[in-house]
This record gives C-alpha cells, structure tokens and sequence, in this order.
C-alpha cells in the first residue's frame, strides 16, 4: 500500500458499512436468516481498511523524537464540492464564499477513532448473529448497525462542521431508531422519543455554534483550501491558523462557540444536566447500547472538544467549564449507579460516570489531558462494550430478565460470561494491570497537575524542564488577562475565566478520586449480585438458562484480552500518547506547549489503587456470597438510598420545571393556534384558493374560449409593449 | 454533394441517426410488432448519444453546435431516453392486454415519431437560422399531434389533442409572425445578422416599430410550447385526456423548445438599445404564470389535471431566470449577462428528472385504459390512477413507487437538499443578482426583480400545499383497494433511473450547474461573473 494517498482505503470506511445497511434493506428477504452477512462482511472490510490506516499513519507519525514538539500530521481529500455559492451572491460588510467541500480527514485521532468504531462495530455484529437470533425485526437491526457505523465514520472523518452536524445527526438518528427498535413496547418507543428530545437540546447548541463559527472565521472547514480565485482560505484547525496563537477567538465570542460545543457534547454524550436519556436507552437491543451507547456514539462530545481544543484553549473559562461539568457528572452519575439494581442500568450510569471522568480530562487544557482523555475512551470503548455484551449475555440466558436481585450465582451457569465481565469489571474499577486503571491513572494525573502545579513539580525531581510545572506556567501565559492585547483586538477575557484556578481543579480531583471509589464499588456489587451467591434463576428462563453460543462468548473472550492488556501496553509504550500528540488539533502552540514527559504517577497510582480497593472491599462486605434479594446493605444511607434510587429525581425536576410548563404553554398555544392562528391561516390561504377558484372557471374546456384568451392576451402583450415602445 | 452540405450533416450526425432510425420502424412497423419499434428506438437514442460523444462546435449552413446547442442536445436526448422508457411501459400493458378497441400493431409508428420529435427538438437548439428554428419547432409540434392522437381512441383523447392541434396552431402562427418582422428587420435569415443590423440601427424608425411586434409575438408563440399564461389554458384538459407517457413528454419537451426559442430571441433583439422591453413582458408573465399555475392546482383533485397545473407553475419560475437573462445583472445598457440562463437550464433539467420521474411512477402503477376492459367480463376492475385519492396508502402497497415519488414531488416542491431547491435557489438568486446593490426603488429594475424572487417564494410555498397533499395521501391514509403496478417494467425503470438522477443532482448538483453555465456563455456572452451556484474545485491536501 502506497501511503502517500489513503484517499481510497478512507473512503471505504464509511463507504462498505454504508453499502452493507443498503444491500442488508434490499436484499432483506433474500437473505432470510442470514441477514447478518453484509453487516459482518462489510464492517469487518472497514476494519480492515481502518487498520490499515492506523499503521500506516502510524509510520508517518514515528521518526520524531519523543522530546521533540509534535508536527501536525493530517491527510485530506475532498470527494467533490457539494454545494456553494459565490462572494457575489452574499450580503454583508466582507463577503465570503460559501462552500461545503464533502472532505474526508485522516490524522491521528480520526484514524485512531476509526478502528475503534469499526473494530467494536465489527465485536457487536458479530455477538449479534447469537443475540438476535430469530427476531423478527433480525435484518432491520443489522441494517441500522451498519447505517450506525457508516454515520460514525463519517463523523469522525469529516473536515467540515457542516458535514459533522449532518452526522452528527445521522447517528442520532441511527440511535433513536435502535433504542425504538422494539418500538412496540411502549417503554422502548418512550424512551426512544426521550432520548430524540433531549438530544434535540444539545444538536441546537451544535447547529448554533456552526453559525457562530462561520460568522466568526468565514469557512467551516478543518483544513486549509484554496478559494475560487486561488486565495488561501485558512480552516478552522487548519495548519494556518494552528501556527497562530492569536488566530482564535476568545471573549464573549469564542466563549459562545465553546459553550455551544459543550452543550452539544453534553447532549450526545450525556453529561449533566442532559443526562437522562441514556438510562432509558437501554431498552434497545443490548449490542445496540454496547456499541451506541456504551462504547461509540456518546463518546461522540469527546472526539467534538477535543477536536475543537484550539478554540477551547483560547476560552479558559469554557474549558474549565467542561472539567466542572465533567467531573460532576462523573461523581452524580457514580452516586445513582450504586443503588440500581437493573444490571444495564448500573452499567448505564457508569457510562454517563465514565464519560464524565473524560470530560474533566479535556478541560485541562493540557496535552496529557487531552490525550488521556482519548486513552480513556479507546480503553472504556474496550471494557464497556465488554460489560454491556455481557449484560447482554445474562439477560440472553435469564429470558429477558435482567433485575439483579432475581438472580444470582450464575458463574457457575455461566462461567465464560461471568470470567470476561470480571475482566471487564476489573478494568472498570481501576485495578491495576487492566486497563482502566492505566487511562484513569493519566487523568488524575492532568486534574493533579493543574491542582497543584507548583508543589507537584518536586515529584519530577531530575527530569530535564519540569512538565507539569511546564504546562501550568504556559497555560497561565496563554490564559492571562494581560496578555489580552496581543492576541487579538477583541477582548480576550470572559467572567468564565474566573473559574480557571487551581483550587477548582484541586476539588475536581478529589471529586474524581471519590468517583474513583464509587465506580469500584458499583461495579463488583453488579459481580457479586449477579456472579456469586446462591445459584438461582428467574421462571422466565426455563429450565434451559446456559451459557451463551460462541457467536456471543467469543467476542466477549476478544474484547476481555483487550481490556486486560491494551491499557498497559499502550501505556508502556507511550504509543498512543505520541501518536496522538500530532493531530493537527494537539499540535496548537498553547497545547503543545504544556507536554510533559512521559512518567508513571506512583503517588496517583496509589491513591487511584487505594480507591478502588476500598470501593471492592465494602461491596464484598456487602454483597460477596449473598442472595441478592435479600434487604440491601445500601438501605443504611437512609434518605440518600432513596434519592440516589430515586435517580435525584432528575426526571421527576424536569418533569416539573420543563415538562409541566411547556404542556401548559402548548395547551394555550393549541388554543391559540386553533381560534387565532389557524383562523388567520386560513384566511390567508384562502386567497390563493379563491384566486384559482375564478382562474379556475377561466378553465371551461371549450377550445373557443381558449383560443379566444389566447388571442386577446397575445394582443395585449403587444399592445403593451408596443405602447412601451412609443412612449 | 459539395464540402459545405457533408459538413452540415456531420454537425447534426445525432440527429441524422434519430430520422434514420423513424424511417427504419416506419417501413419495418408492417412486419414487426410494437416493442421491436420501441427497442429500435431506445437502440438509436443511445446510438445518437454514442454519435453526439465529443462533438466539436461548428457553423454550417443554419446549424450553430455551440454550448448552448450541445446542452440542448444532451437534454433532449437524455429525456428522450427516459420518457421512451415511459411510453413503452405503457404499450408493454397495450400489448399484454386484449381487448375489443385495441388495435394491435398499430402504435408501431409512435416510436418512429417520438424519434422524429426528439430530432425535431435537438435541432431547435441548433438553429441559428430562423427558418432552421421554425423548422425545427414544427418538427416536435407535428409528431406532438400525432402521438396525441395515437394514444387514444376514446373521446376525450381525442377531444385532447384537437385541442392542442388547434391552440398549437394558433401559437404557430402567432410565433411566423415574430419571425416575419425578424426577417424585415434584419433583411436575413441568419439570427447573427439579424442582431448585428438590430444593433447597428437601434433608433431606426423600422426597429422601433417592428421590434416591440416581434418581441410581443415571439414571447406569445414561445408561452404556448411551455403552457404559460396566456397560452396555459389546453394543459389541464390536454394531460388529463391523454397517457402518461404523452403527458410526461408534453411536461417536458415542448417547454425545451420554448425555452430556446426565449434564449435565441434574448441574444439576437437583446442588444438593442430598449431590452427592458423584454425582461418586463417575461417578469410580468413569470409572475402571472406561476401564480395561476399554483392556484388552480390548490383544486385540482384529478392527479394529471393537478401535474398539468404544476407544470404551468414551474414554466413560471423557468420565466423568472428569463427574464434576469433578459435584464442582465450588468447595469449598462446593452450588455447581458448569462446569470439567469444557466440558472433557468438547470431548473429545465432538474423539473424535466423530477416530472419523467412522476410520470414514470404512475404509469408503471398501471391503467387500463375503459375501452379495454369494457367488453371484457371478467376482468379485474379498473386500476386507472386518475385521482388523488386513488394513492391513498401506496406507501403500504408499493413502498418503492411510493418512495420515488415523494422524492420526485419533493424536489419539485423545492425542499433542500433535493435538486429543485438548488434550481429554485440559483432562479432566485439571478433574479436578485439584476443590479445588485442598487437602492430598490419603486419601479427600478432591482425593484422589479426583488419582488419576482419573493413572487417565486410564496409561490414555491403554495406549491407546497398540493405536493405534499399527495404525499400525505401516500404515506398517511389507508388505502382503499389495491393498486396493480402492470403498467410495465420499462416505466418502472426509468421512475428507477430518475430517483438515481435526483440522488445524483442532490449529492453533486455542481456537474450540473457547471454544463448549464458554460451552454448559457455560450449562447449570451458573459460579463462580469454573475452569482452562480458555482466555485471551482477547491481540493487541497495539506500535510507534512
């Protein structure tokens, strides 16, 4: 393979799992049972075609030193221009042409994202040849699968905001579409219309912030083009205006912009306060959450601010913004997760949980936060794609059930299912070597170092040029007020910013610290409910609960390797984090600027260690060879059990304050609209009907009389030209 | 035969291969049945798109292949190909059915003369000469009455095309007319000398007499061929009388021809010293026709009176860009500008896609026609579409034919990103190009335009009722008996082929826009570079 132009395998990425979802609709019938076939084929080619990617920009990314600042390394082609119109035809004070160039990206990032959604697309699909097994609705599902992955890679490999929005959209279609997939059942079909609705709130933001940004830099695209007339036109996270410090707007502005992401990001990947669709999701098909809402699609806010890290590092206080919002999520959801008793809900809300931790990563603004943050979401994708598929598994074997507290001991049942969720959960909780622990490890490490820059540089004694001192101190620079001036006209300076202080991200750590614990916690009070106690099996089971098919343990066994092993090794590489470092996006001055060297956070590593071991001892102590419909130990937290079983009543406040309000405001409206409205609709519509209906009579079907009016108004046509003419 | 003559006939080869071919299946047409007349002549529309493949420009003898012609061409052969497809899904039901009033190998000739048309058509974008153009229009308006009259043997067939035979007739002599004073003016024949001496003696006494005669009447006799006011009236009756087949080639082909016949008076009188004389008589019938076209489908519930209506309505739009050909963005006097032709070629092909595609839906949804069935027995009852309730829940009972014509009406309604926005977009935003920047004052140009494109839009909003009235019908009522799609594979592939074209025009309109601004140079010289929906290929790949 040449390299030089993976223009081809790019394409086929999002193109195979594209014509798989077509042929899976159209030949549905054909197919018959074995409906699964273009989706497995065709996602797995993208794989193929994904990897590829990956190792060969890989090559081009090695060769740099690993104390040399990363170069940018992007790859785009754009297919063909779909749209635009020309300077001329735009008002305004300067003009710009506006192009929407169907361009596809590859860099660091995207290509490694790409392997992650087909590389877990490819997992699900195959888990769900066993899973879906005899479903009526079998090709549909596969169809929507391989429609998912395609949008996803599209997503991620798109170098334009409008081409992200369209995407951006398309999975939320493909998600709403999945999680109503038994749209028959009213909660699935109600749980589907919640999560279309709240999404609607955070796409808002998006579409929003793609008006922002055009106003504000004139394109929309990633990457530097060449306008009509041969001008450079630079993109947004082109290398242009990467090379510019001052080339990004701050203040009110690109304040705007960055909260707009974030509420966009808070939408698809469900952090507070637009959390609470995912919960319901889980009422679709369990692969589905795996790969949608667990492992890919809500990871989606990730990929958006770090994408747009340049335009968050000129907004100190958005970016701190993300952190708070992050690491509260983190900590709320953790809270809730401890008391559920829905096995896919525990698992739900530690996503939300998990999400939040990578959130407060990127609100860093360092390149370890940023990377980690990444690390972070390629190790979860891994080890909650692996709890979901488990889930998935026991509910295959309980009949549907999948309420904790109605079974138990089902290791004995179940022993693959019950060694990879262990796997799973161990990477989950943080327990060194598996996986997790290396990711969570790296941010704490970026919250410490913003905590406590100054005191934490002593720990780095020897090391050449302190990193973290390094990075609070080029951060500090980048952010300070006084510096507003030189970096552009406008001011630079929100009331934000005042956020940005190591105190707040001294409490975010312990925050994350304490989740830190809980995540333990939750998660092996799930094994210890599920796993271990007395065997029993819900009726809905039949005599026949068994293990799953092959089908179905084999990529529970493949993605259990991956999650025991690909944190350490990634880590000890430090493969990801300098591959990383060169998308275009981390290569801006103020990120690049705060890397810090590659070093193991001992004290942190502890501290994380020390966490989850306590979080495993108090569920053991709780729950570890118990009947779980027993009283729940939790019961002693009293009120808080309740509010935390209660999901702090999220959805019953919203119900209250958004909800309630706006039925109220449409019942007026409805009125309103009825006698008001449609009264002058009506009105109005009627006089292009009664217009026709005199046109209409013009129309008697007696060629005379047609003739005869085309005569006379040919006549008059003359008539009045002529007289133009003389007069 | 000397060099002159051999190069002439090398410039209208395709055409050539079209007559050739009609003679082939009229003589052939006694031995052989009707589907070998039709694969003859799917066999020579490819055959002449094969010829016409790489066709240098070139003037001979009346014949100018420029741009403008070459578009013209490729539309009419590109149309033709779809509607043939059309009309041989419907004699694919023709021939499985028999029944008392069908005569049998009879229709034969119908392929011959749609190749005769299709000729006909092409050579009106070539003509530079006006007897060649009156020629030429006579060619697609003879078969037009013939293929009318072919189709159907029951009263209101019949009764349809009489009445286009003599509305037509009346439009053609207006239209001989115009050309009379064109040829008094000019002292030629040849439309470039007609133009040169038009300009040369602008303030002559005989130009400012005849001209405004030629220009009043030439608009006229065009307004019949693209069923615009005041020539609208035969459409309804016409559509509803005849195939859908006929009416899907009387939606498109003609207005073609009327649209050429436009663009060729625009560059021969529209240097004159006056052109506001033309722009204001196509404005002000844009605006009529479009709104008339709208309101009286607001009624319509027969399907093909409602698409005959729709049509009138978009010959209006296709005015609009006329007419901002015919003003020109350019505010000195005499100097045109090709922003509104090209805007108005890419709506011909976008409505041209959508409206074959409509046509082809409902013919492969199949009708048989009353006579056929009448004396039958026991025949199934009759699955004639002619209402629009009769697509009540066809989503349910075709979900491909449903899907296609959602799309189709929706591209005619002018929803984003579908290809009748992109045309509807690029007509208004010529319109708004006419002396952009310019105060809008009352009764200036900039003012006149202004108030066209907001014309456009509330009548695009209009449009919107009756289109989505019948995708409503479609998608949320139940259906009430079933349709039988026997109207014949073949009109099932070309609804198949214009939902390919209208994917391809969605996802990449520019191809499209970029053939229609080069044949609109062509024809009318541009100035400065108007608004277009165009910038060149910006690829760039950056690394490293």
């Amino acid at each position: 393979m040449n390299f030089s132009d993976p223009s081809t395998l790019l394409v086929l990425v999002p193109l195979v799992p594209l014509a798989a979802a077509v042929l899976t609709v159209a030949l549905g019938r054909v197919l018959g049972r074995r409906s699964w076939l273009p989706a497995v084929a065709g996602i797995g080619a993208a794989f193929v075609c994904a990897v590829m990617l990956l190792s060969g920009m890989a090559r081009e990314v090695t060769g740099v030193g690993h104390d040399q600042p990363a170069r940018p390394v992007e790859f785009v082609t754009t297919l063909w221009e779909w749209a635009g119109v020309d300077a001329a035809g735009m008002s305004g004070a300067a003009p710009q042409a506006f192009s929407i160039p169907v361009s596809l990206r590859l860099d660091p990032l995207t290509a490694t994202l790409l392997v992650i959604i087909t590389g877990v697309g490819l997992l699900v699909a195959i888990y769900s040849i066993g899973y879906m097994h005899g479903d009526p609705g079998e090709p549909r599902f596969f169809a929507l699968v391989s429609a998912f992955v395609f949008s996803m890679s599209m997503l991620v490999a798109a170098s334009n905001f409008l081409l992200v929005y369209v995407f951006w959209e398309a999975v939320g279609a493909c998600s709403y579409l999945l999680i109503g997939f038994w749209f028959s059942k009213s909660a699935a079909a109600q749980a589907a219309k919640k999560a279309f609705l709240v999404n609607r709130v955070g796409d808002f933001g998006l579409a929003v912030a793609t008006f922002l940004l055009w106003m504000t830099y004139g394109t929309l695209n990633f990457h530097d083009s060449v306008a009509a007339d041969g001008t450079l036109v630079p993109g947004i996270l082109g290398a242009t205006r990467l090379a510019d410090a001052s080339a990004y707007a701050g203040g009110a502005v690109g304040t705007a912009i960055c909260l707009l992401f974030l509420l966009a990001a808070c939408g698809k990947s469900a952090q507070l306060p637009l959390h609470v669709w995912l919960p319901d999701a889980m009422e679709g098909p369990t692969p589905a959450s795996s790969l949608i809402h667990a492992a890919t699609m809500v990871t989606a806010g990730i990929y958006l601010v770090a994408r747009t890290a340049p335009l968050f590092v000129a907004c100190p206080g958005a970016l701190t913004l993300v952190s708070i919002v992050g690491a509260t999520t983190a900590l709320v959801a953790a809270l809730i997760g401890t008391v559920q008793n829905d096995l896919k809900r525990v698992l739900a809300y530690s996503t939300i949980s998990q999400l939040g931790y990578m959130f407060a990563s990127l609100g860093t603004g360092t390149l370890l936060g940023f990377t980690a943050a990444i690390f972070h979401l390629v190790t979860h994708a891994f080890f909650k794609a692996l709890l979901f598929m488990g889930a998935g598994s026991v509910m295959h074997a309980m009949g549907g059930v999948i309420d904790m507290r109605r079974f138990g001991g089902l290791r004995r049942i179940m022993p693959v299912t019950a060694a990879t969720f262990l796997a799973g959960a161990l990477a989950l909780a943080g327990v060194a070597p598996f996986a997790g622990f290396f990711s969570k490890d790296e941010i704490l490490a970026a919250l410490h170092s913003r905590g406590w820059a100054d005191a934490h540089a002593d720990h780095h004694e020897g090391l050449p040029a302190d990193g973290h001192a390094a990075a609070a101190a080029v951060f500090r620079l980048v952010s300070s007020p006084t510096d507003a001036a030189r970096i552009s006209a406008g001011p630079r300076a929100s009331t934000l910013d005042a956020l940005d202080t190591p105190a707040t991200f001294r409490l975010l750590f312990w925050m994350s610290l304490v989740t830190a614990a809980l995540t333990a916690f939750y998660t092996f009070r799930a094994v210890f409910m599920t796993f271990t106690g007395p065997t029993r099996v819900p009726e809905e089971a039949g005599h026949h609960a068994h293990e799953s098919p092959p089908s179905m343990t084999v990529p529970l066994a493949i993605l259990a390797v991956l999650s025991a092993v690909s944190g350490w090794w990634l880590f000890s590489t430090h493969s990801l984090a300098t591959f990383l470092a060169a998308t275009p996006s981390f290569t801006a001055p103020a990120v690049a600027a705060s890397a810090t060297p590659a070093v193991f956070h001992w004290d942190l590593a502890i501290q994380g260690t020390l966490a989850a071991a306590l979080g495993i001892v108090v569920a053991a102590l709780g729950h570890l060879g118990r009947r779980s419909d027993g009283p729940q130990p939790e019961r002693f937290l009293g009120p808080l059990a309740t509010l935390f079983a209660n999901r702090m009543y999220f959805d019953q406040v919203y119900a209250a304050l958004i909800v309630k309000p706006l039925q109220v405001i449409a019942l007026i409206a409805a009125f309103v609209d009825r006698h008001l409205v449609d009264g002058l609709v009506d009105l109005v519509a009627r006089v292009p009907l009664g217009l026709g209906g005199v046109v209409r009579h013009l129309q008697s079907g007696i060629v005379q009389r047609y003739a005869l009016a085309g005569v006379i108004g040919a006549l008059l046509i003359v008539l009045a030209v002529v007289a133009r003419a003389m007069g | 035969m000397n060099a002159t003559s051999l190069d002439t006939f090398a410039l209208i080869a395709p055409e050539l291969v079209l007559v050739l071919a009609a003679l082939v299946i009229y003589l052939g047409g006694a031995f052989a049945g009707l589907r070998s007349g039709w694969l003859v002549a799917l066999a020579a529309i490819v055959t002449a798109m094969l010829v016409a493949q790489g066709r240098g420009t070139g003037v001979s003898a009346g014949v100018t292949l420029d741009g403008f012609s070459s578009f013209i061409r490729w539309t009419t052969l590109a149309s033709g190909l779809l509607l043939a497809l059309v009309m041989a899904g419907d004699l694919f039901v023709a021939a499985a059915s028999r029944g008392p009033g069908l005569r049998r190998g009879g229709t034969c000739e119908e392929a011959g003369t749609f190749l005769i048309l299709l000729a006909g058509l092409s050579l009106v974008g070539a003509a530079g000469d006006l007897v060649l153009l009156f020629a030429g229009l006579e060619l697609v308006s003879i078969p037009t009455y013939i293929l009318l009259g072919l189709k159907r043997t029951d009263a209101r067939g019949q009764e349809a095309s009489l009445k286009y035979f003599f509305l037509s007739l009346i439009a053609s002599a207006l239209f001989l007319y115009a050309v009379v004073c064109l040829y008094g003016l000019g002292g030629s024949t040849d439309l470039g000398a007609i133009a040169a001496r038009i300009r040369a003696e602008s303030t002559g006494r005989t130009v400012q007499a005849l001209l405004p005669l030629a220009i009043g009447l030439g608009v006229v006799g065009a307004a019949f061929r693209l069923a615009a006011v005041p020539m609208h009236f035969y459409a309804p009756d016409v559509y509803e009388g005849t195939s859908p087949g006929n009416a899907a080639l009387l939606s498109t082909l003609p207005k073609v021809a009327g649209i050429v016949v436009l663009a060729r008076i625009i560059s021969t009188v529209g240097s004159s010293a006056s052109p506001e004389l033309l722009w204001r008589v196509v404005a002000g019938l844009a605006a009529v026709t479009m709104t008339v076209g709208n309101v009286m489908a607001l009624w319509q519930t027969n399907l093909r009176r409602l698409l005959a209506c729709s049509s009138i309505a978009h010959s209006g739009y296709l005015l609009v860009g006329i007419a901002a050909a015919a003003a020109g963005p350019a505010a000195a006097p005499g100097l045109l500008s090709a922003g509104g032709l090209p805007a108005t070629l890419f709506y011909l092909a976008t409505y041209a896609v959508a409206t074959i595609g409509i046509f082809g839906a409902l013919a492969y949804l199949g009708h048989r026609w009353p006579e056929w069935t009448a004396g039958g027995g026991a025949r199934p009852p009759r699955h004639e579409i002619a209402d629009v309730d009769d697509l009540d829940g066809l989503s349910g009972t075709n979900p491909v034919a449903a899907f296609a014509m959602a799309v189709f009406l929706l591209s005619l309604a002018g929803i984003p990103p579908l290809p009748g926005f992109w045309g509807k977009l690029s007509l208004a935003v010529s319109a708004l190009d006419v002396d952009a920047g310019a105060a809008i004052v009352s009764g200036s140009r900039r003012a006149w335009f202004v108030g066209l494109a907001v014309v456009l839009v509330l009548n695009a909003a209009i449009a919107a009722a009756y289109y989505l009235r019948i995708i409503a019908a479609m998608y949320f009522k139940t259906t009430k008996r079933g349709v039988q799609a026997d109207g014949g594979l073949a009109a099932g592939v070309a609804m198949l082929a214009c939902l390919a074209l209208v994917g391809v025009l969605t996802l990449q309109p520019r191809a499209l826009v970029a053939a229609a601004s080069r044949a609109g140079e062509a024809l009318i010289p541009l100035t400065p570079p108007a608004t277009t929906l165009l910038a060149p290929d910006a690829t760039l790949a950056t690394g490293r």
